[in-house]
């Protein structure tokens, strides 16, 4: 190879690694997809959902009727956890334990003591940019499940980020539409005939419908 | 390179090694976390509110003295947004800029943050025990001086309990007077009201009237209560037939001058015989117009034809607001001449007088403050809201004699001129954060109350007084624990009613009236005194349209927008005729000295076409010296050329002396978002005659047809269609999926079409859209001392790259003022007074066939189906192709990063951010952005609509702008829905387009200004307003 040829091949190589730059920020790359982050308490979603059958606007509570989906207050959890103390007896085949996370839990918050309660600051896992305005409502009311774009939180012992959340996700969906017959199985439930009947559901996907 | 001379070129291995590198730094870069984010929940969930929708809470604007109702948004515990109470008698849902930019005042960075005592000749700050301690001490021991009688409470006029109940207070502690300031009021006219109608401030019925005559009262700015005026103005002067001539007398044109038909450029201080000329033709007195010509230097027809407008016009409005020292006078007569003309009842109505500036008192009174304090020994003094130390004449000494109190006490918020002389800072909470009550009608109680926790460590002063009442043994006189408490033991129903009356913020009843001698306005016995002094000029000092006396000048929207007159911000200038200035070789810009016998000024020359050959004008407002970062070392202070005169009732004559005025030798760009004065025959703000509309002429321009329209006709209401080009694959007849932009796709988008008429008839130009605009959208303002980078780093004076004149952005073009408005003149060229002002509010016009969408080489801008032309922050790289193809010049582009908490330029410093709509993007560095026709508030109702589980109905949200327009001027909604106002307004034959000729098909109507002539009969054969909208793309 001669001199010249090789030379010749630098902008080549330059021009590859702009582009491989230029679409990682564009594609999935720089998704946090999977980020699934210790939290300082670990509540465990399957426990609450699955076994005692809580729906999600429980603690999350605005979704239906807001932008922002609502994150539970201390007080929320320490309404059931006052009397749910760290001490778990024998139940369903398993023996009694000792809760840490409870315990944790009322060390936040500890009873009888409501000034001396402090926040519990939760790792933010799903975050849009802020210059894409979601609102939860509107996907909620039009009967998206939660599961279709949070994935199975039921199963999550901890909750991870199941969707990239990039653009390219979000008009996916609004462009083919959103069947409910697949956000109930992806709920975990199994639809009606006369759900799996019913057509997809389209969206605008024009920008300034998130964008502005 | 220097070890590669044996091989020329790079070896393969290195080469190699360097694309490794470079490949895993852009992976690391690509894949990399973006900052951990915290989610921190309440502790318990606050009731009645959903984290991401707004809470609304009502209360009363406490920025003048005027008390309209204003609604307050609060989102998640903040208040982001103010606007005028659409259920109060005063404003009916209209507020002005100040009004608007009072959430300024309460997230201000310089606002105290904790009570400040001073120690060491400083003020430090310290706890609440500690001042409160240092108060009750300093109370205590001022009660048992001798002079406790001359201990003085200075605080800003508010209309409400608040003066009686500080009476009291004073009264139960056996302190002296307590005076309630408010510099910009026009005592003169409240007295001569109060003489001649009985009633301190009437109703302004301009609708009513077929004539107004103004001596010198700007009722569309500072003069009473504005909002209120210039609803009833806008409404008159809409009316195309039979609505009132405006004949506007003064020195100065200012803004409401600028809105007359007929400006009568008289010498200050002559209207008192023009007005007495008024009055003999109306049987009261002998003075003739020959007199009031010689002494005024109008000519006497022009005084004859006004004479017969008013003897034969009935009815009229004949207001006084006039500064000079025989204002009492001009008052008195004026008062008379409405009475002998039969307005009162008519025009002037006594039904519905506002309530509201009862109690204050003007300058004479802290004169004699500074009397008292000069004598000595007076061992205490309270201020609040007041700065009588920057508000008053230098010449009086009010500064001198404060430091002579023993002890002297502060309730402001804000570090002022007054304050920092304090020893003793205890700051109030902002009204947005405390409770208060203002009557500002008759019988109707406005409510205050707190809209969010406070900001800071403040303390609401009321509050303050309860418990120093209580430590000093007055608890048998003020029992309440609180102000709050207070207010419930006055009102009638006690807590139950109190709190019932809360959600609308009014309920029946009376504000705590005053009787102290302290709060009447003082009564003109002794002869005014002439404006004297020498030099060839009068100096005429104004009140600033926005930031009033100077309390505005804290507040960086206020300080961004331009003046309405000379659209001049960041600065202060002095206005000077075209023809004064080519005499004295002045140019636009250079530096103009102003002598008169009290002291001087000097600032930049503005050659200004409204102002008499022999008078130069200068603002109040500016010349700060402690009042925070945005105010400080900004312009200068008018009042440093003016000497302790009063007019009869009190108030400071602000135009009371001669000056000399001198060129120096220094020039100063003048801050200015005007472009030009003229329209260069453009045709951009249009207008019709009452004449030519009462001859069917509407002031249509003959259609011709225009090269290029467009191919495909879009949607029904407006008379413009959306361009081929940007209706996507609507547009091609190939294409099998049409999109959105097929009105029949299931997203319904392309149904509507969001347009906007402006009514010029109505618009006054005073600019409380801009404030509005600013605080919906995020917009930052640029224009403050340490924003300004310099490209030029050598021309910057210390060499450090950075610009630090006031307004550096703004002179190099780089305002961000999403909307605007344009103020062009028509005629006076040759000088006279006779010429036309057009305001025209300019905002992106969301073309039909833009300019800008076709340039954009990412799609960040683009034209939606629903008819918004739609900026895409997240797209735009910042080619600033679009701003160089826009016709309009509507859009801005972020040359600083104004949004970014680590640049020096950041706009929101801490806890101005507070106040940012969280449902608008901050926009970063590089990025073009322009109006959105407030597209947040678009997609809120959508979704509000769809939550309910109905359609959007027909004009129940608007924008920002529209929502604030005292002059209801602005009408947004959708044209192509016949039930919204604004399809019913967009065929209106007022109505064209801006650059129709470029063929931009705007989806702004603008509807033609229309000028009273007077004398037009009734008409005989006017054609009806068109009935329908025009279709789309038809010849009209």
């Amino acid at each position: 190879m001669t001199s010249r040829r090789t030379w010749a091949l630098v902008p080549g190589f330059l021009a590859i690694a702009v582009a491989a730059f230029a679409l990682s920020a564009y594609s999935g790359a720089s998704s946090s997809q999977g980020f699934a982050p210790e939290q300082p308490v670990k509540f465990p979603h399957p426990r609450h959902v699955q076994d005692l059958g809580m729906n999600c606007l429980y603690c999350h509570y605005s979704a239906n009727e807001s932008p922002d989906p609502g994150l539970p207050a201390v007080g929320t959890c320490m309404g059931c956890h006052t009397l749910i103390g760290p001490q778990r007896p024998a139940l369903n085949g398993q023996p009694a334990r000792t809760s840490v996370e409870i315990k944790k839990l009322q060390e936040y918050a500890p009873i009888g003591q409501p000034d001396k309660w402090k926040s519990i600051d939760w790792v933010r896992i799903h975050k849009l940019p802020e210059y894409v305005h979601f609102p939860h409502m509107r996907h909620v009311n039009a009967g998206v499940t939660c599961q279709t774009c949070h994935g199975p939180v039921q199963d999550m012992a901890q909750v991870y980020q199941y969707s990239s959340l990039n653009m390219g996700w979000c008009v996916n969906c609004h462009v083919d539409g959103y069947k409910l017959a697949d956000g109930l199985r992806a709920a975990g439930v199994t639809p009606t005939a006369e759900q799996e009947a019913m057509p997809a559901k389209t969206a605008r996907y024009d920008c300034a419908i998130c964008h502005y | 390179m220097s070890q590669s001379t044996e091989t020329a070129g790079v070896k393969r291995r290195d080469f190699l090694k360097v694309l490794g590198a470079a490949t895993a730094a852009t992976g690391t870069v690509g894949c990399f976390q973006e900052d951990i984010e915290k989610l921190v929940p309440y502790l318990n969930s606050p009731d009645q509110t959903v984290p991401g929708v707004s809470n609304y809470y009502s209360s009363t604007c406490r920025e003048c003295s005027a008390g309209c109702g204003i609604v307050v948004e609060v989102r998640d515990g903040r208040a982001i947004k103010v606007e005028g109470n659409p259920e109060h008698p005063v404003n009916r849902g209209a507020l002005c800029a100040r009004g608007q930019a009072s959430l300024q005042g309460l997230y201000n960075p310089d606002r105290y943050r904790t009570p400040m005592i001073r120690e060491g000749g400083k003020l430090v700050p310290t706890t609440w025990d500690n001042a409160m301690q240092a108060l009750n001490q300093q109370v205590a021991q001022a009660r048992t001086n001798v002079k406790a009688r001359e201990v003085a409470f200075v605080s800003r006029h508010e209309a409400g309990s608040f003066g009686a109940f500080a009476d009291n207070w004073m009264e139960a502690l056996g302190f002296g007077s307590h005076y309630q300031y408010d510099p910009e009021a026009d005592l003169a006219v409240r007295a001569a009201n109060q003489a001649t109608y009985g009633a301190m401030s009437p109703a302004l019925d301009f609708s009513a009237a077929r004539l107004i005559v103004s001596f010198g009262a700007d009722f569309l700015e500072t003069w009473q209560a504005n909002v209120p005026q210039q609803l009833a103005f806008a409404d008159a002067r809409a009316k195309l037939q039979n609505g009132p001539r405006f004949v506007y007398i003064g020195a100065r044109r200012s803004l409401t001058g600028l809105n007359a038909d007929e400006w009568i450029a008289c010498k200050p201080g002559s209207e008192e015989t023009i007005a007495a000329a008024l009055a003999s033709a109306l049987g009261g007195g002998s003075t003739t117009t020959a007199q009031a010509a010689e002494a005024s230097g109008v000519s006497v027809e022009t005084l004859d034809a006004l004479v017969t407008s008013v003897r034969d016009i009935r009815p009229s409005l004949v207001l006084s607001g006039v500064t000079t020292p025989n204002a009492a006078q001009i008052a008195a007569t004026v008062a008379a001449i409405n009475k002998a003309a039969g307005n009162v009842g008519v025009t002037i109505r006594l039904d519905g007088a506002l309530t509201s500036f009862a109690g204050a008192v003007g300058a004479d009174a802290m004169s004699r403050v500074a009397t008292s304090l000069n004598a000595g020994g007076v061992p205490l003094i309270f201020v609040r809201g007041a700065n009588p130390v920057y508000d008053t004449p230098k010449s009086m000494g009010f500064a001198e004699a404060f430091a002579k109190a023993g002890y002297r006490v502060s309730f402001s918020s804000y570090p002022d001129e007054t304050s920092s002389l304090c020893d003793l800072v205890l700051p109030d909470s902002h009204p947005l954060e405390s409770w208060g009550d203002a009557e500002p009608v008759a019988g109707v109680l406005g409510l205050q109350q707190p809209t969010m926790d406070v900001v800071f460590s403040t303390r609401a002063t009321p509050d303050v007084m309860l418990a120093v009442a209580q430590a000093n043994g007055a608890t048998a006189k003020f029992p309440a624990k609180t102000y709050r408490d207070w207010l419930i033991s006055r009102t009638s129903g006690g807590a139950a009613a109190f709190t019932a009356a809360l959600p609308k913020a009014m309920a029946k009843g009376s504000a705590l009236a005053r009787t102290a001698a302290s709060s009447r306005i003082a009564s003109g016995t002794t002869p005014p005194a002439a404006i004297g002094g020498t030099g060839e000029y009068f100096l005429q000092v104004y009140p600033h349209a926005v930031l009033g006396a100077g309390a505005g000048a804290n507040k960086p929207w206020l300080q961004e927008l331009p003046d309405p007159v000379s659209k001049i911000c960041w600065q202060s200038w002095v206005e000077i005729h075209p023809m004064t200035a080519r005499k004295l070789g002045i140019e636009r810009g250079d530096h103009v000295k102003v002598q008169t016998a009290s002291g001087s000024i000097t600032a930049p020359a503005y050659l200004y076409l409204g102002i008499r050959q022999d008078t130069v004008a200068v603002a109040l407002g500016q010349g700060h010296t402690a009042y925070g970062r945005y105010a400080q070392d900004i312009g200068v202070n008018a009042l440093d050329a003016l000497g302790a005169t009063w007019n009869g009732a009190g108030a400071l004559a602000l135009t009371q002396s001669m000056a000399t005025v001198a060129k120096l030798n220094e020039y100063s760009e003048l801050v200015t978002t005007e472009g030009s004065a003229r329209q260069h025959g453009r045709e951009l703000a249009q207008a019709v005659t009452t004449a030519q509309l009462a001859a069917g002429d509407y002031g249509e321009r003959p259609h011709h047809e225009l090269p290029g329209d467009a191919s495909h006709e879009f949607l029904p209401g407006l008379r413009s269609p959306v361009a081929a080009d940007a209706q996507g694959d609507l547009a091609n007849p190939k294409a099998k999926d049409k999109g959105m932009y097929d009105p029949e796709h299931p997203s319904g988008m392309a149904r509507r079409r969001w347009a906007m008429t402006i009514d010029l008839s109505r618009c006054t130009g005073c600019s409380a859209c801009v404030t509005a605009c600013y605080a919906e959208n995020n917009v930052p303002t640029v224009g403050a001392r340490w924003q300004g980078r310099s490209l030029r780093p050598f021309h910057s004076s210390d060499g450090s790259g950075w610009d630090t004149r006031p307004g550096a952005n703004i002179l190099k073009g780089r305002e961000m003022a999403w909307i605007r408005i344009e103020r062009y003149f028509e005629g006076g060229e040759d000088g006279t007074s006779a010429f036309d002002t057009r305001f025209l509010p300019m905002m992106c016009q969301h073309c039909g066939n833009a300019p800008c969408e076709s340039v954009c080489p990412v799609y960040a801008t683009y034209h939606a189906p629903d008819g918004l032309n739609v900026q895409v922050y997240n797209r735009c790289v910042g080619t600033r192709y679009c701003s160089n193809g826009c016709p309009y010049k509507v859009r801005y582009y972020n040359w600083h990063g104004y949004g970014e908490t680590a640049r020096r330029q950041y706009a929101f410093p801490d806890p101005l951010h507070l106040q940012l709509n969280p449902d608008v993007t901050v926009r970063g560095k590089g990025v073009m952005e322009k109006c959105s026709f407030c597209v947040q508030r678009i997609r809120e109702a959508e979704n509000l609509a769809s939550l309910e589980k109905r359609d959007l109905a027909p004009n129940e949200f608007t924008t920002a702008c529209a929502q604030a327009c005292p002059s209801r001027a602005i009408v947004f909604g959708d044209a192509a829905d016949p039930m919204w106002q604004v399809a019913q307004q967009v065929g209106d034959r007022r109505g064209y387009h801006v650059f129709e000729e470029l063929n931009t098909y705007t989806a702004v109507v603008y509807l033609r200004k229309v000028n009273h002539t007077g004398g037009e009969g009734v008409p005989t054969a006017v054609p009806p307003p068109a009935a329908t909208p025009a279709t789309a793309g038809g010849p009209r």
